[in-house]
């Protein structure tokens, strides 16, 4: 590994230690986060891979992989880590990581539709969102049909999207604070 | 009592009858809801850098002096969440200095919890009492967690809120489970395979219905339980009700009161169900 290599990838574990905390140092990995994990079959690298990833440095396995994308936010994994780490915080932090530095991808491009939507609008129209993300990946649209249709029919999904007066502040908050 | 309601993005689409039950169940019991102004969204589980989502529960919270109510799992966490985080002297100041109205503090409660601590034991307004009805509660992740009013793993209150519309609580194992609903645009066979295991362990422990507390569980169990049925091969056939729908049918609310037209999983029969046993008692 080049000199140059090594320095941005410790820079890379600094970044990840300061959005999801630092008690991720103390990870012991017993894996509790894996078995608690609702799509960990799924998963390679595990959760718990994942954080020995970052804790080594390990920037390109740990930004690309399906493992960031298949998280459900559920939060068990947080709430059981017998360390005080919280998991799905560093799914968070390594997404944001992969949204900054463009990281492309059918997951990456439904976050960033998401986020979009917050700030140009201030809420999100799942109409609106939805086509947009099948402009991309046509091929969920197949899978997506039934729903679809079915939520249509009960009139519970229509194109019109709600603008808030403060979306000026709600795009300074998704801006700034991201910093 | 009077709140602030925060409906939630999803009360204006996939969650409309949601949004309606409440607004009607709260009417009934006599809980004043002033909708907070001009909110935001919260972000739901989309926004993955924490200070960003920081600051969208922030402005909401910012607009009232007064509790904040919302029905939804998934903004009552991110609020909750929120409002742990700001207590950090540090966090505050970063997120105050981008927004107009400044955060100093908010209570924040879900619905379920509000409506329990309405309803007395044997409530006079309980004028359906679902005697004999087997309700599965689920509660799915967020109510719970990270930072909720109850065990995040083990919780009671939706059972209690069952025994005191004199319905029979059914256990389920995967009741604080995850629905898969937040992957399911990208990742939709793992969803799939979450939220049908949900409805198959209800059917196999003989609920009559589903409860829940979220839109997006009850997006997945409810929207999406035909094209469930038909891809898993197995008939499930279980209405899933808002819990705010299910305390309106035993306050004797109307189905067009609380939306269950929109229901896609009919629950009609369920409601006649009800009466008919409370005829056949007296």
């Amino acid at each position: 590994m080049s000199t140059a290599t090594a320095a941005k990838d410790v820079e890379f574990k600094q970044e990840v230690l300061r959005l999801a905390g630092p008690e991720m140092l103390t990870c012991i990995q017993c894996g509790t986060c894996s078995a608690s994990c609702p799509t960990a079959h799924l998963m390679n690298p595990s959760i718990r891979k994942l954080v020995k990833l970052c804790l080594e440095g390990r920037k390109e396995e740990a930004l690309h992989n399906e493992t960031l994308w298949l998280c459900t936010s559920c939060l068990l994994c947080t709430v059981r880590c017998p360390r005080g780490i919280r998991p799905k915080a560093v799914v968070s932090a390594l997404k944001d990581i992969a949204e900054r530095e463009s990281v492309r991808g059918r997951d990456a491009s439904y976050e960033e539709f998401f986020l979009k939507q917050i700030k140009n609008y201030g809420r999100i129209a799942e109409l609106p969102l939805t086509a947009e993300f099948l402009l991309v990946y046509p091929q969920a649209a197949v899978q997506s049909m039934q729903m679809g249709l079915e939520l249509i029919s009960k009139g519970k999904i229509g194109a019109r999207v709600d603008r808030i007066e403060g979306r000026d502040e709600v795009k300074r908050i998704v801006e700034k604070l991201r910093e | 009592m009077k709140l602030a309601y925060y409906p939630g993005c999803v009360s204006l689409s996939t969650g409309k009858e949601m949004d309606v039950s409440t607004r009607a169940v709260c009417a009934a019991l006599g809980i004043e809801l002033e909708e907070l102004s001009d909110w935001n969204c919260c972000g739901a589980t989309h926004v993955s850098n924490e200070l960003v989502a920081t600051g969208l529960s922030a402005r909401n919270m910012a607009q009232t002096e007064l509790p904040i109510m919302t029905p939804c799992s998934i903004c009552y966490s991110n609020l909750r969440s929120a409002v742990r985080r700001l207590e950090d002297g540090e966090v505050r100041e970063r997120v105050n200095a981008v927004l107009e109205k400044k955060y100093s503090g908010a209570a924040i409660r879900h619905a379920l919890d509000v409506i329990l601590e309405s309803l007395e034991k044997k409530d006079e307004r309980i004028v359906l009492p679902l005697k004999e009805m087997k309700v599965a509660a689920y509660y799915g992740c967020l109510l719970t967690r990270p930072v909720g009013q109850y065990s995040p793993q083990f919780p009671t209150i939706l059972e209690e809120l069952i025994k005191r519309l004199e319905a029979e609580p059914v256990e389920l194992r995967h009741k604080t489970s995850c629905c898969g609903g937040p992957i399911f645009m990208p990742r939709e066979d793992a969803a799939d395979d979450i939220a049908f295991a949900i409805l198959a362990e209800a059917k196999e422990a003989g609920a009559e219905v589903i409860v829940t507390v979220c839109p997006l569980c009850h997006l997945m169990l409810d929207a999406k339980q035909k094209a469930l049925e038909d891809k898993k091969g197995q008939k499930i056939g279980i209405p899933v009700l808002y819990v705010t729908q299910l305390v309106g049918i035993a306050l004797g609310l109307s189905p067009e009161e609380l939306g269950l037209e929109m229901n896609s999983v009919s629950p009609m029969a369920m409601v006649e169900r009800a009466y008919e046993r409370m005829a056949a008692r007296s």
